[in-house]
């Protein structure tokens, strides 16, 4: 048997990529031949992946395709018509409606997405989520077989050590609010900017904000970003762009505390990661991320922004209370583990052979 | 109702809310926090920049809502002669006070409308001046729109600017906390 993986795009530092690799080097470590096929690529990976058109010298009847589903493209297409046996990994598609004012382009895809899904849904041997919000959403979309797989998390990367220059440019006695992730509509950001603008304003003046991620692509989203730091008057907010690895994690060394405003997750990796560091989080009830935080953390089910703020003091000048939330984080933090994903991904795989 | 926020079991939620409440209070009463001032920011919403590739051309049916009947391709440019000899002979006369009678009568409106539509049946040089006033707001509309495009974009370039400076000053700062670390 041979388990092979496709994907739309594997861009660096995605989730969705980082999972593909793990779940094809813990195939390989079985003996399973496993390989990689993508639409778009970034060139760091070129040597590890190859064009999803060459899997047509790959394709049997005893292969198993697992097919990374996050947005319409012709990859849907390519898979459809395989004679392999089929599952998807849905990692959900954010609604078209949080990208209409930014990203045409983007709210196309993702409409178009929703709608293969439900082609998908008679064609496929098994259906996994990533979360069981997302397995909710498959159901709905009308398949008969789902299940849950949980995303591969590597806590290991985290073994690094902060940066020394970093650390010497950002440790210097200011309180360090964090937002990790793509600088996109649907995840709020400027909701994250304006808790904190009246955590500075009002609660401790000596604080900083750092949005550490990508904006590729969502240059207009960034600059009208930027015009509300620049109308708030908020001081110390870095936007840091796309960094290295060892410079997020630097981010989230750096960090006191974690705030996460979006409106839509499918799963949300940065939080399991911020428990992992000993990073209180809070965090709004969009999506899956209250299964996520798996009672961890403080999850806020109202965006009431003053109030945001002064909880985000409490807990920053509460030890007291830090402690409570960490304890609570550290226990919520058992269900991910990476040899529980793969044995759950190898127990799916012999259902389907078998 | 719904909490506010939950946690887990061992942490006392209602104790973080009364605390929360209490500082907030504190604030107001000290008149560092003002109602209004918070709604403001609340209330205040993201300022896209448009988009003007996405916008289609609609100021066609606006900017020439009857242009269409005016310059009708089917409308008949020469009137049929006049074969009755009397008649030929009365508008003769009568087209000699033709412009004095129409001056006192007609509005100028209609009057310039009319003129517009003789000129276009007599000359097709004017037809094809009023498609050339046509192009000209074509043309027109279009500089707007690509001025305005312009603009945005001028603004997307001072956006990514600043995001050249910012990180130009972090790692110039970068720089200098390396220094510090370099052995004397």
């Amino acid at each position: 048997m041979q388990v092979h993986q496709f994907l739309t795009s594997y861009a660096y530092g995605d989730a969705i990529g980082n999972e593909a690799l793990a779940i094809r080097d813990f195939l390989r470590a079985q003996q399973i031949d496993s390989e990689i096929f993508t639409l778009h690529f970034h060139p760091r990976y070129a040597h590890q992946v190859r064009n999803y058109l060459e899997y047509d010298r790959f394709a049997s009847r005893d292969n198993i395709v697992i097919y990374h589903f996050s947005i319409g493209s012709q990859v849907t297409k390519k898979f459809l018509r395989l004679a392999d046996k089929k599952i998807i990994i849905y990692h959900n598609i954010t609604p078209h409606r949080f990208f209409l004012d930014f990203h045409r382009g983007l709210a196309k895809d993702c409409f178009k997405g929703r709608l293969e899904l439900k082609s998908l849904a008679d064609k496929v041997d098994l259906a996994l989520g990533d979360s069981e919000y997302n397995r909710g959403e498959l159901v709905a979309a009308g398949f008969k077989r789902t299940g849950v797989l949980p995303l591969v998390m590597d806590f290991a990367k985290f073994e690094q050590k902060l940066l020394p220059v970093l650390g010497d440019l950002f440790n210097d006695g200011k309180h360090n609010l964090l937002y990790v992730g793509r600088i996109s509509p649907n995840k709020k950001v400027e909701d994250v900017i304006t808790t904190f603008h009246f955590y500075q304003k009002y609660f401790h003046a000596d604080s900083r904000l750092f949005i550490v991620g990508e904006y590729r692509g969502f240059e207009r989203y960034l600059n009208a970003l930027q015009n509300q730091v620049r109308t708030l008057g908020a001081r110390n907010v870095h936007f840091s762009g796309h960094v290295p690895l060892a410079e997020v994690i630097s981010y989230f060394k750096l960090a006191h505390l974690y705030l996460h405003m979006s409106e839509h997750e499918g799963f949300c990796a940065p939080i399991p990661e911020s428990f992992y560091l000993g990073i209180p989080v809070v965090a709004f009830d969009g999506g899956a991320v209250a299964e996520t935080m798996n009672h961890g953390g403080i999850l806020v089910h109202e965006k009431d922004f003053l109030k945001i703020a002064a909880l985000c003091h409490e807990i920053l000048s509460r030890p007291g209370l830090k402690k409570e939330i960490l304890t609570g984080q550290a226990r919520a933090l058992g269900k991910y583990r990476q040899q529980l994903t793969g044995q759950i991904l190898l127990e799916f795989l012999r259902s389907l052979q078998s | 109702m719904e909490p506010f926020i939950s946690a887990a079991a061992e942490i006392n939620v209602d104790e973080i809310m009364a605390a929360i409440g209490k500082r907030i209070q504190e604030k107001k009463d000290s008149g560092l926090l003002k109602q209004r001032d918070i709604e403001e920011i609340i209330e205040m919403e993201l300022q896209p920049l448009p988009d003007f590739q996405e916008i289609p051309n609609i100021y066609d049916p606006m900017l020439f809502p009857d242009f269409a009947e005016n310059v009708d391709p089917n409308v008949q440019l020469e009137e049929p002669p006049e074969t009755n000899p009397v008649k030929a002979i009365l508008k003769k006369i009568r087209g000699g006070f033709a412009p004095m009678i129409r001056f006192i009568v007609r509005p100028m409106c209609v009057e310039l409308k009319t003129d517009i539509l003789r000129l276009q049946k007599r000359d097709r040089i004017i037809l094809q001046s009023s498609e050339y006033i046509r192009l000209l707001h074509n043309s027109m509309h279009n500089i707007i729109v690509e001025m305005s495009k312009l603009k945005t974009e001028e603004e997307l370039l001072k956006t990514k600017i600043k995001m050249l400076e910012d990180k130009s000053e972090f790692l110039e700062n970068r720089e200098r906390a390396l220094e510090k670390k370099l052995p004397s």
